[in-house]
């Protein structure tokens, strides 16, 4: 593992400690705006990283929005990863009809773009039945979620129907099939084993496609616009970075650095890999 | 070999409208989704009858796949809907499009056109001097621009270079017609934001195949034969070296239109970004459907010709796919 890996690694983990423990650490309410200190600069006194010109404390939003921008990553990888490769490994070892359909389901799906589909989706869910009345950022995160789920479960099930393709047709899959082996056995003991390695590396590269999604999403004002996220914050001081320019380096600059962090991560599975799968 | 070339892009043609067939089917079902009636989103007040007719004028009394067919019907012969207003129709989404598409165009080009032209050079250059350490440096920068949104860098530079040392317009669009210097110069931000990443993806991807390509037993003998570098690279190396780049060149057509969306939010650039930013706000859910049915289309169509023309370029993938 070099140096870089070893720095994005550490990021990530970072990061993921700062989700967890976030609401534990002695910082200011997120989401309480200090009168006295508006716009400062970073290094402040009690605003360690500045505030925004509401007054917001950025270390705290992004400490706390670290929680929010990386659950909403986490749920929609985990929930339709594990889809994903249901349907992709399933399909793919059924071969057939079924396999051809799912095939182009898939490519239906992968031809919107994604923050395209992302947009649409969460722009449709995420419509309160009556005007007056505004979608509580609690259920936006949910539906942001439901949205991004949805594109992460074609892209992770191409790979792992890929996957089990090459795999299937290798020496100990047949022997298990000829020794009467139950389908359901050898996909558990055999395919999925083997292909999990390329779904992690895929994974890791999906976080950063989601963080940049809920980024995006936030831009284009469908994100958790009132709450507590990294998109959040951008979208907050998008309009006005002209007057307090700092307040936009510091979430965009949280949010690259994860991205980069997590494909690397990714990147770096994939080589380690392909070292296995050469030496076979 | 010609024949079986034309088979396969036949082949290809008809996978083709069957993904553009059932993308935009799924879109127009996504319409059903909505936790509202639609009819009501735009009619308040009014008698149960006034809503049933215009309920039907809006076809949203029809069953999913024959409102899917009429609405099919109108967009293959360009009536892409309506805006709704009030309990009627207000404005045609074509009419609008025609101005926002052409900007949005304009994005995509210039982005792409300025990455080869930085990507192809600057590929060739770190391909030719691997495993150095200016090679190892600039790989693992190429590696951090291509992971970095291009809205990032987009908030970054209209923040530097637009306000802080302004150079150029930190936001807004100019239209050719109307001043080509002040155009040019109102295009520069945005297009470097959405460029950047590409031109590190396009670089990584080239510089790959070429070195690839520079072990290749033919490329030795071309050495041996006493050929300039030059010659080299131009007759033998570059193109069996492109192949890659080409059909990447091709998918980031549709990312592209994914990413101006939000380059022109951030820009204020009149797009289609633009347009289906204002359709959400303003819940013109027809609009909506025929921006991201068209956006599909297009990614689907540029998909589809950069695989028969790779197949054209490159014979080794054809045969490949035909066995």
């Amino acid at each position: 593992m070099d140096l870089f890996t070893r720095l994005c690694a550490a990021w990530m983990s970072l990061m993921v400690l700062l989700a967890i423990v976030g609401p534990f650490l002695p910082l200011p309410d997120p989401r309480e705006a200090d009168f006295e200190a508006s716009a400062v600069g970073p290094f402040s006194p009690g605003h360690l990283l500045g505030t925004d010109s509401n007054g917001y404390d950025l270390l705290s939003n992004v400490v706390n929005g670290a929680r929010t921008s990386l659950m909403i990553a986490f749920v929609s990888v985990v929930v339709g990863g594990a889809l994903g490769a249901a349907i992709g490994i399933v399909s793919a070892y059924r071969r057939g009809r079924l396999d051809r359909f799912v095939n182009l389901l898939f490519n239906i799906v992968l031809s919107i773009p994604n923050l395209v589909l992302g947009l649409a989706l969460v722009a449709i869910l995420a419509t309160s039945s009556d005007p007056s009345v505004v979608i509580s950022p609690s259920r936006r995160v949910i539906v942001i979620m439901i949205a991004l789920t949805f594109i992460v479960v074609p892209v992770l099930g191409r790979i792992a129907r890929g996957a089990t393709l090459t795999w299937i047709n290798r020496e100990f899959v047949v022997a298990a099939r000829s020794m009467g082996m139950r389908d359901r056995h050898i996909i558990l003991r055999h395919i999925v084993p083997n292909v999990l390695p390329a779904i992690y590396s895929v994974g890791f590269l999906a976080v950063g496609v989601v963080i940049v999604a809920e980024g995006a999403l936030s831009l284009l004002g469908v994100g958790v616009v009132d709450g507590v996220s990294w998109g959040a914050m951008i979208s907050r001081v998008a309009g006005e970075f002209t007057f307090v320019p700092h307040s936009m380096y510091v979430p965009v600059t949280v949010l690259a650095l994860t991205v980069i962090a997590s494909n690397q991560l990714g990147d770096y599975l994939r080589s380690r890999l392909d070292l296995r799968e050469g030496r076979l | 070999m010609l024949k079986s070339t034309v088979v396969a892009a036949l082949r290809r043609l008809l996978q083709a409208s069957l993904v553009v067939i059932g993308a935009t089917f799924l879109l127009s079902l996504l319409l059903r989704l909505l936790p509202v009636g639609l009819e009501d989103l735009y009619v308040v007040g009014v008698n149960d009858a006034d809503r049933a007719a215009f309920a039907r004028e809006l076809r949203l009394d029809r069953d999913p796949i024959t409102y899917y067919l009429l609405w099919l019907w109108d967009f293959v012969r360009g009536d892409l809907g309506w805006y709704v207003q009030g309990g009627g129709l207000s404005e045609p989404v074509s009419g609008r499009l025609a101005d926002a598409l052409p900007v949005s165009l304009q994005l995509v080009f210039y982005s792409q056109a300025v990455s080869l032209l930085v990507a192809v050079p600057l590929g060739i250059f770190t391909a030719l001097r691997v495993g150095r350490r200016s090679d190892r440096v600039l790989s693992y920068g190429l590696f951090t621009a291509s992971s970095i949104p291009n809205f990032v860098f987009g908030l970054l530079m209209a923040s530097f270079f637009g306000v802080t040392l302004a150079w150029f317009p930190p936001l807004g669009y100019v239209a050719p017609s109307e001043n080509l210097g002040e155009h040019v110069r109102s295009m520069v931000l945005p297009v470097a934001a959405l460029s950047i990443p590409l031109i590190a993806t396009y670089t990584r991807l080239l510089r790959t195949d070429v070195i690839a390509t520079l072990r290749e037993d033919y490329v030795t003998m071309a050495v041996s034969k006493g050929l300039s570098t030059r010659r080299i690279l131009f007759s033998h190396v570059l193109r069996p070296s492109s192949v890659t780049l080409f059909t990447s060149f091709a998918l980031n057509m549709g990312a592209l239109i994914g990413g101006t969306i939000v380059i022109e939010q951030v820009f204020t650039i009149p797009g289609i970004g633009q347009e289906i930013g204002l359709a959400i706000f303003s819940r013109q859910f027809f609009a909506l459907q025929s921006y991201v049915a068209l956006i599909a289309v297009g990614f689907i169509v540029f998909n589809m010709v950069a695989d028969v023309v790779v197949g054209f370029v490159d014979p080794r993938t054809r045969e490949r796919r035909s066995a």
